[in-house]
């Protein structure tokens, strides 16, 4: 128990300034790695140097099995971000990967002692480890079967044996779920997939495919605040969902009034491509009336139409709830219509003509490239 | 995430489409029947946009097809409108009634602390809204989860915010040209 605490103090203390490494972490877990395959046999002095060429699972025993004293040791080699550079190494080989080794120490730590608790939840690794080192973490990770298994010849228990073939069973299956969203770079070194579990927070699977289901509810939420004008300001998620509801009702509602405007003023419509292709080069030239109006109303959307759409919306704000359509603007519409019917039609006719002609300069191209 | 301007270029192609085969039927009728054939074309042309991907658009185009089939059929023709049109889309969960009776006899009898009462009455305001957007979103009371929903409802809102950037600015222009 001694060591737990000792490890959780020492990782807790190394918090900010692994943060600070998690980038290099890669690399220096590589070079740790190296170092460990290329230790010379007869460096071992103590006991701390015995433990790091030893392979992972006598390491655990060893750090189970040695008196509080020399684990001690251990774990200040270990942990000595200040320290300085390990003097049974001879010197030479300098220790360049502290973070690696404590989150390894403190998962290897933790696993023993949970065997120890029948403490499932692992809570200590997880909720030390910062998030950006999660690569890290799962090279720590690749061999916790072998580690379970051989603490479980350590302690043979049978109700605590019982919950650490449960917990490699769950392990099993997270990794088998969530193994296709990785890259295939890291799928072959990283084996094992880390749905996280903060301090208190429930292991079994259903609480974590909850709480997996959840997150993706709040990605989604995030990118429609983002979405929603006005909307990332609000707290609580039904008050977010009101407003996407007013948001896409609005819209809706717009299209209902825009296509109504456009079914007053312009009775005939004239999207007639032939007709446009037609008297595409010829418009421009003849209608002379047509050809003003539209260079007048049309010279930025002709050129893009978010533009445009941004241009009249700062001059006259439409703001849709002002538009309650069913049955308040009906006779208005028709009014409107009657007058411009009254007026006289070859103004609706110059105004058709003039759609047809901007749109025919809207999309010239494409509608040559579809014919 | 704004909507891009090939987004609105690919509507409007859509679009005009749509009204090209619109603009015979509805040459000499009343304001209402234009306004509700010019409608029908912009969602018609707002849904393909997507070639049947999402839940959303397939609603909106079976919604459209039992309103208008002939004209569905047109704009679609190229991207396989049978199938979309004749596509089964999942169906409804219904829970069986005494079911739901009885879990909620059972859910009854725990007695709750105030804790669990304020969040029990949290999740009930937003179980609401959802069920208020799923009656929004088209096809949205076929989309079994939460996750799925506001995905469409992502796509949904940029869909309509295209439609009617491009229908803005069309409309603006026919506008400005009446008062010249």
């Amino acid at each position: 128990m001694d060591l737990t605490g000792g490890f959780g103090a020492r990782s807790g203390g190394a918090g900010p300034c692994r943060e600070a490494i998690g980038l290099e972490s890669l690399h220096l877990g590589d070079e740790f790695r190296q170092l460990v395959t290329t230790l010379p046999p007869d460096n071992a002095g103590g006991s701390f140097t015995a433990l790091l060429e030893l392979p992972s699972t006598q390491a655990v025993e060893l750090l189970h099995f040695t008196d509080s004293s020399s684990s001690q040791a251990a774990v200040t080699a270990i942990g000595g971000d200040i320290a300085p550079p390990l003097h049974s190494f001879g010197g030479t080989l300098t220790f360049p990967s502290n973070p690696v080794l404590l989150e390894r120490a403190a998962r290897f730590s933790v696993i023993a002692t949970e065997q120890q608790n029948g403490n499932v939840s692992g809570e200590t690794p997880t909720s030390s480890v910062p998030s950006n080192s999660s690569a890290n973490l799962d090279r720590v990770k690749t061999e916790p079967a072998e580690t379970d298994s051989a603490v479980e010849k350590q302690v043979p228990s049978p109700n605590q044996t019982n919950r650490s073939g449960k917990r490699k069973d769950f392990e099993k299956k997270v990794k088998s779920s969530t193994k296709k969203n990785k890259s295939s770079e890291e799928n072959e070194k990283l084996p094992y997939v880390h749905v996280r579990a903060r301090r208190g927070q429930a292991t079994d699977s259903h609480s974590l495919a909850e709480r997996a289901r959840r997150e993706k509810i709040n990605a989604r939420m995030k990118l429609l605040q983002e979405l929603v004008p006005g909307c990332d300001k609000i707290q609580g998620t039904a008050l977010v969902l009101d407003e996407i509801i007013n948001h896409v009702q609005s819209l809706q509602r717009q299209v209902e009034m825009l296509s109504m405007r456009l079914a007053a003023v312009n009775p005939r419509i004239d999207f007639n491509l032939d007709t446009i292709l037609a008297s595409e080069n010829g418009s421009l030239m003849d209608g002379s009336f047509s050809g003003t109006a539209m260079q007048l109303a049309w010279p930025h959307q002709a050129i893009e139409t978010e533009q445009s759409f941004h241009h009249h919306r700062q001059l006259q704000p439409p703001p849709p709830q002002q538009w309650p359509f069913e049955g308040l603007n009906q006779p208005v519409w028709g009014r409107e219509e009657d007058q411009t019917h009254g007026n006289d039609h070859s103004n609706l006719m110059a105004v058709s003509e003039n759609v047809m002609v901007d749109s025919a300069n809207l999309h010239p191209n494409q509608v040559k490239m579809e014919l | 995430m704004q909507p891009t301007s090939s987004m609105n270029e690919e509507f409007l192609k859509k679009w005009q489409m749509g009204l090209q085969i619109v603009r015979p039927s509805i040459d000499n009728t009343s304001v209402s029947e234009r306004k509700k054939a010019i409608k029908l074309s912009a969602d018609i042309a707002m849904a393909s946009l997507r070639k049947g991907t999402t839940c959303w658009s397939r609603a909106l185009i079976q919604k459209t097809a039992t309103e208008d089939n002939f004209l569905v059929r047109q704009m679609l023709s190229g991207i396989k409108e049978e199938a979309l049109i004749n596509k089964r889309l999942p169906k409804k969960v219904v829970c069986h009634r005494k079911i739901v009776r009885r879990s909620k006899k059972i859910l009854r009898r725990k007695t709750k602390s105030a804790c669990e009462e304020a969040a029990a009455k949290a999740k009930k305001l937003v179980k609401r809204r959802t069920q208020g957007l799923r009656n929004v979103v088209p096809g949205g009371d076929l989309m079994s989860n939460d996750v799925l929903l506001l995905q469409e409802t992502l796509d949904y809102i940029m869909s309509l915010q295209t439609q009617v950037n491009v229908m803005r600015s069309i409309v603006d222009a026919a506008e400005a040209g009446t008062e010249q």
